[in-house]
């Protein structure tokens, strides 16, 4: 009899465990600093005005891939009773094939902080509409990094790139399309100089044709690739700027910083948008279809997007730029957080240059185009 | 009352589950992905696409693959030979401490490892311009396929060395002796008398090796650029870049018919042996 009394009550207490204390597991696609975000200062803000919630941050791998394996999770437990995150931080890529496949929830109208996002790509991500499933938890942004002692006047336009990586071999460097998405981001910037109508391809419709267009452009790449050091991966291109074998080459903004605050890299790296521009990306937060707390994964993103947030952890920790609009951060952040960020690329220079990745089917006949002209 | 011979099967069971269920399964799965169009119809336009993208990888793939395996035979049988044939105890003493480290450290470390050790200014060009054999200018960068097949030689000759010393050990010492009495050098002694006696177990171990460096990832990536790379490499990028497993797959059945090359010469040669003796 008393060992069904304590089996009884430790039932009941299983059970009710779950009410006194809820788990929000909370899936990050990209690199290790943004699953640390969630981990070490989203999670515990979060845990601090939620008494008896426990965050869990899940990293499921950095890029486009990492986003995939949501997207493959999410769509596994399609037919189950509810999936095992709450909240997803997701690619663009990625975001609108799961808002085709009706795998996330339209819930930002629930959420006060989406009035305060401006911008383009919260409505439209690569071509798919996404409005009312995402907020943008950041803007990333590419450029090229160089290094101001080995190159006085750095250049303005891909085209003088182009003659100065042939004038000076071996001294630019970035990580072809495998490695990572600064290389592609520079093979996309490099498209939208050299291979016409970039309007077209960021903004649609598509129309298979176009790639064949690219061919004058890819074969000067495949020239171009002959002076230039193909490097391993976003970090081995930061690496060799550290270690002075290159003199320039393709980042991402946030990781330049970041490196630079870590004396990873040298005061003397700068950086540039060359002209027409390179394109950059935000990363979303968005919330799966069947989730089992909705209310709280709302209530985690509210708090995400907030402007102290914004101007503390996105700004001022990470070093990107925020994903809500700048103007709300006004107050919040002392100016020289604001000015670092902004040193070397003027937000003038940020809207004229900062372009948006080509919409997905185009995006992918770059990349296999590329893999078709230039690498093979 | 069971059988014996139901008996053994339910012993098996288990284990024949596992294969099947983790590797056969899978397996079919992928065949079947690499030969099928989404509607389901046969088609061979994801080994045209294969060939049109990656044609230049697959040869690099097998190049640094064989190249590897080529080095690694050399220096294991070095190893190998020095510590059976050796007469220096130092020298045996320290290669014996020494030479299995590599076994424990994975590949993805190993390649972190190499990625600031063979670089241009890394760890090994400037101790040898530090130590004055070398001009600062004149340091070249080593990640690219020569990184690879660095890394993979530094990480399997161990592999490979440790089988080939076991069977050394094992064989008859009194025909080396004799080689040795007769004066042959050390080196002829190993060449001509021992390793013929163990060439079953290098080419295990040489097979064993081919296949593992086949299908590693973490090297070619972390190494060298992507241009060209390895199979692996364009697999997980068909994937990720663009959710294709179809392409995926059939570079996967390209990796099997590679792997299945080296099985073949290797049972070939067994069965020519079993034939002639």
């Amino acid at each position: 009899m008393r060992i069904l009394t304590i089996a009884c009550s430790i039932a009941a207490l299983m059970a009710a465990s779950p009410l006194s204390a809820q788990t929000l597991n909370v899936a990050t696609a990209g690199d290790q600093n943004m699953v640390d975000y969630v981990k070490d200062y989203l999670g515990p803000m979060f845990e601090k005005s939620h008494p008896g919630v426990k965050v869990v941050s899940v990293g499921t791998g950095p890029g486009d891939s990492g986003s995939q394996k949501i997207y493959e999770k999410l769509d596994a437990q399609k037919a189950g009773n509810a999936t095992d995150f709450d909240v997803v931080v997701i690619h663009q890529k990625a975001a609108g094939t799961m808002v085709k496949e009706g795998l996330l929830a339209k819930y930002t109208d629930k959420v006060d902080t989406s009035k305060m996002v401006s911008s383009e790509s919260a409505k439209n991500s690569l071509g798919s509409d996404v409005s009312g499933f995402v907020i943008p938890m950041f803007q990333s942004q590419t450029a090229l990094a160089y290094n101001a002692d080995l190159l006085k006047t750095p250049p303005n336009t891909f085209a003088e790139l182009k003659d100065w990586a042939a004038k000076n071999p071996k001294q630019f460097g970035y990580n072809g399309i495998k490695g990572g998405m600064s290389g592609v981001a520079f093979v996309t910037g490099w498209v939208y100089a050299f291979g016409g109508d970039s309007d077209k391809l960021i903004k649609g419709p598509y129309d298979p044709a176009v790639k064949a267009s690219w061919d004058k452009a890819l074969g000067e790449l495949k020239d171009f690739n002959k002076n230039v050091i193909i490097t391993p991966g976003n970090a081995g291109t930061l690496d060799m700027l550290n270690r002075g074998e290159i003199a320039i080459g393709p980042v991402w903004v946030d990781m330049f910083y970041s490196w630079q605050a870590d004396g990873k890299l040298p005061p003397n790296m700068k950086l540039k948008l060359a002209a027409p521009g390179m394109p950059g990306q935000p990363m979303y937060y968005a919330v799966p279809e069947k989730t089992a707390n909705r209310k709280l994964a709302e209530e985690f993103i509210a708090l995400a997007t907030s402007p102290q947030v914004q101007a503390d952890g996105i700004v001022k920790k990470f070093n990107w730029y925020p994903g809500i609009d700048a103007k709300n951060l006004e107050g919040k952040l002392d100016q020289a957080a604001w000015n670092k960020l902004f040193t070397d690329i003027t937000p003038a220079d940020l809207s004229s240059k900062g372009k948006s990745f080509p919409i997905a089917p185009y995006f992918n006949d770059i990349l296999e185009s590329y893999e078709k002209k230039v690498a093979n | 009352m069971l059988s014996q011979r139901q008996l053994a099967l339910v012993l098996i069971a288990p284990g024949l589950f596992l294969v099947a269920a983790l590797f056969l399964y899978p397996l079919v799965f992928s065949l079947i992905s690499a030969f099928t169009r989404p509607d389901g119809s046969f088609t061979l336009e994801w080994f045209a696409k294969a060939y049109e993208l990656y044609s230049g990888d697959i040869v690099f793939t097998i190049v640094i693959v064989l190249a590897s395996c080529v080095l690694t035979a050399v220096a294991a049988i070095v190893i190998a030979g020095t510590l059976t044939l050796g007469e220096n105890p130092w020298i045996v003493g320290t290669l014996k401490a020494l030479y299995r480290w590599p076994l424990f450290i994975p590949f993805i470390v190993a390649a972190q490892c190499m990625r600031t050790f063979l670089a241009k200014n890394g760890l090994m060009n400037n101790t040898f311009v530090s130590l004055g054999l070398m001009e600062p200018l004149s340091a070249i960068s080593f990640l690219d396929w020569r990184g690879i097949i660095a890394t993979f030689v530094w990480k399997q000759t161990p592999f490979v060395a440790l089988l080939l010393a076991g069977a050394l050990a094992s064989i008859d010492r009194a025909t080396l002796e004799a080689g040795r009495n007769l004066g042959a050098s050390r080196a002829r002694v190993m060449l001509e008398l021992a390793l013929p006696q163990v060439m079953p177990t290098l080419l295990v171990a040489l097979v064993l090796s081919f296949v593992t460096m086949l299908s590693v990832l973490s090297v070619p990536m972390m190494v060298a650029g992507s241009q060209p790379t390895m199979l692996t490499v364009d697999m997980a990028f068909r994937i990720n870049a663009y959710g294709d497993y179809a392409t995926a797959n059939a570079l996967g059945v390209i990796t099997y018919l590679i792997s299945a090359g080296a099985a073949i010469i290797y049972l070939k040669r067994g069965m020519n042996q079993e034939a002639t003796s």
